[in-house]
């Protein structure tokens, strides 16, 4: 196992991965175009792997669970984006947009 | 390892069909896709008889090393999805020709997103309880867009996004949990430290870790649940996506997120901890606001899958009530309202199922969603016109349905909680609700029909199962004791 | 520590300056009047290898390309299970190894169908 980093607290990566999260909240929020939208949600997805490989690191050096729990998420991540881009590429030939702005046909 | 293997082959089996119909699909000609319903069915009913035999030979443990249980509350949920599955499979036979070259993978996406969900049923563990959480979530996102039509595609998109995000949500809860907790399990039999037992040692200095993580929780599986304010995708979805996706959307996903949130909640986070009182609050009031919105929306409704889908979240917040009353006990033991959230949940299955397929068997006539085109409809089609009114009735709430039974029974619970202003909240929107759902049993019964013409008849399977569907609810309605017992031996796994 | 992240900051420092450093020295040297400037189109031009630039940077990919980066996803992170696996193969045994197998048989499963659906082959 590695050893833990011992100068470094886990507030710091804590505080980083709520930061990403954070970053990855506003992207999701204030991007129009889909494709960008779905790049906030994989910065989100990292920001949750940091925490988890952090919190494997600090708090239960003996298990491993944490990092694979952080490789089930890159997984999934993987799986979620290559269908987000399937989806979108159907709705931009259906639409000849990605701007989420304008795919409104299903509201109220 | 074996032993582990044998609790776990209902999953299994159904995996492996999937499996099965996306390589038969490969070779079979495009006139006999239906037979690749009947091998989907046939894989069901494995399932389901392994599940049977497992259960007369009293297996119930927890397995794989903690991370998953076979206990009274998955067993009830698996046979719950694996009977959801197989009747929105054997309905959509009528609607299957619409998918085309892909009605193989409709079929292999179904059993996916089931086994996904009899997973989750029975996961005990944050990273199991995720994986199959993805893979309910992501083979629905699919179905969702199989169509690939403007709408379906459209509702694809909408319910992959924020899907993505309410899963980011879910896990930045998770991570959380795990850094308290130092593990990813939630229980464990061999006296390993859990997070329910890292909880209930209940050290103040967790607490705001805890409640942030709880927030973070409820929020994403708010959104699996469809609960205000994180419903913006159900009436887009139950719209846009094909009817049979709608339809097992409706019941299928639903019905998983809420036995994922009791596992987590009830099991993890405990009623009695120094927590417990506050998500009890949360989910009282997000019970109120789901209910309040839900209802309202659905009333301007003029589509019948939007005003659905608004019903859903609505019904959503009934469920919730039974989540915020948690703490009410029968026979000193048994937890009243996580039972009702259970036969709650059972009899919205019947109920929802019917009135979803109704609606599927009369709008494949009509190529139209609109209420108004349903007037005469007790005329021009009347079976399925029936069944839906029933159906409509049962959301309502009226006797002799087992909507009133599960409503007097969630209700009850909460007056004994001490919740007595959600219960009036509650009533109070079941008469607003009783509008819209009436409104379209009006349509359909005191409108004329003159000069419309009479349908031709829905297929005798799809039939079949209207009529399968509306004789539960009005047998549940009548004697409703049996599942009631089902749903209390349940929820007794974690009392 | 701090140290540490002095080592790591003279290198950061120095990565900085030196991309810096001649492009400052070109524009004071073109303030100061002392280079000459004699601009003509083939000078100010992009310089790309020699070759004459055609049209913009951002063009719309062929879709195709789509198709292969999927399938490079789903093998490039099957890769990902597979290490830890390989690394602790030792201490596994077999019922890892049968764990395996059925990971990778699950996904000929999918390259078989992604095969017989022509995802491979250029439309």
């Amino acid at each position: 196992m590695t050893s833990v980093p011992q100068e470094i607290p886990l507030e710091q990566f804590i505080v980083l991965s709520a930061i990403l999260f954070s970053i990855g909240v506003y992207g999701v929020l204030s991007r129009r175009n889909a494709v960008l939208v779905v790049m906030s949600v994989e910065l989100m997805l990292n920001a949750v792997s940091i925490n988890m490989v952090a919190f494997a690191v600090y708090t239960a050096p003996t298990l491993f669970v944490g990092i694979i729990f952080a490789i089930f998420i890159i997984t999934i991540a993987a799986a979620e984006v290559g269908l987000a881009l399937a989806v979108i590429l159907r709705v931009f030939r259906n639409r000849g947009t990605a701007n989420i702005d304008e795919i409104d046909t299903l509201k109220w | 390892m074996l032993a582990s293997l044998d609790r776990f082959g209902p999953e299994l089996a159904v995996m492996a069909t999937a499996g099965l119909v996306l390589l038969a699909d490969l070779v079979v000609p495009r006139r006999h896709k239906a037979w690749l319903a009947g091998l989907s069915v046939a894989g069901l009913l494995a399932a389901a008889l392994w599940l049977v035999i497992l259960v007369l030979r009293g297996r119930q443990a927890s397995f794989f090393d903690d991370s998953m249980a076979l206990d009274n509350f998955s067993i009830f949920f698996i046979f719950l999805f694996i009977a959801v599955c197989g009747t929105v499979i054997i309905a959509s036979l009528d609607y299957a020709p619409r998918f085309g070259s892909h009605q193989g993978e409709f079929f292999a996406l179904m059993l996916l997103a089931t086994s996904g969900m009899m997973l989750l049923a029975g996961a005990r563990d944050l990273v199991t309880i995720f994986v199959s959480l993805e893979l309910t979530s992501i083979s629905q996102f699919i179905l969702a867009g199989l169509l690939r039509d403007d709408k379906g595609s459209e509702a694809a998109l909408k319910y992959l996004l924020l899907g993505a995000i309410a899963s980011a949500v879910i896990l930045y809860g998770m991570a959380f949990l795990f850094g308290i907790a130092g593990t990813t399990r939630l229980v464990t039999t061999n006296g390993a430290p859990s997070i329910a037992s890292t909880i209930a040692a209940g050290d103040a200095g967790i607490r705001s870790a805890l409640i942030l993580s709880m927030v973070f929780l409820a929020a994403g599986f708010g959104f699996k649940m469809a609960v205000v304010p994180f419903q913006m995708w159900t009436p887009d979805v139950y719209q846009g996506a094909p009817t049979p996706v709608a339809a097992f959307l409706s019941v299928g996903s639903k019905a998983a997120a809420f036995a994922v949130v009791l596992r987590i909640f009830y099991e993890g986070f405990g009623p009695n901890t120094f927590v417990g009182n506050d998500w009890k609050e949360m989910f009282a009031i997000l019970a109120a606001v789901s209910m309040c919105v839900g209802n309202v929306m659905a009333l301007r409704q003029t589509n019948i899958r939007r005003m659905l889908g608004y019903s859903s979240v609505a019904q959503a917040g009934n469920f919730l009530v039974g989540l915020a009353a948690i703490s009410a006990l029968t026979n000193g033991r048994t937890s009243l309202g996580a039972s009702g959230v259970v036969f709650f949940l059972a009899t919205y299955a019947f109920t929802n199922l019917g009135a979803f397929i109704a609606v599927m068997a009369i709008s494949n006539r009509t190529d139209s969603d609109e209420i108004a085109d349903y007037a005469g409809m007790g005329r021009r089609a009347p079976i399925p016109a029936a069944v839906l009114l029933f159906c409509l009735l049962s959301l309502t709430g009226l006797p002799p349905t087992a909507g009133f039974i599960a409503k007097v029974y969630i209700f009850n619970a909460a007056v004994q909680a001490d919740l007595v202003w959600l219960v009036i909240v509650a009533v109070l929107n079941t008469a607003v609700s009783a509008f819209y759902y009436l409104g379209v049993a009006r349509q359909m019964y005191l409108e004329t029909a003159e000069g419309l013409p009479t349908l031709v008849r829905a297929p005798w399977a799809t039939q079949g199962i209207l009529v399968v569907a509306a004789m539960g609810v009005l047998t549940f309605g009548v004697y409703p004791i049996p599942l009631i017992e089902a749903a209390q031996r349940a929820v007794n796994v974690f009392g | 520590m701090i140290e540490q992240f002095g080592r790591a900051g003279f290198l950061l420092i120095f990565a900085i300056a030196f991309p810096l450093i001649p492009i400052a020295a070109s524009v004071a040297l073109g303030v100061f009047r002392i280079r000459p400037r004699k601009p003509d189109p083939i000078k100010s031009s992009v310089y790309e290898c020699g070759m004459v630039p055609v049209g913009d940077a951002l063009v719309r990919y062929n879709v195709r390309y789509y198709l292969f980066a999927l399938l490079f996803v789903v093998f490039d992170v099957e890769a990902v299970f597979l290490y830890p696996w390989a690394v602790a193969y030792r201490a596994l045994g077999v019922y890892a190894f049968v764990e395996a197998l059925i990971f990778i048989a699950i996904l000929f499963v999918g390259y078989v169908y992604a095969w017989r659906k022509r995802a491979m082959e250029w439309i």
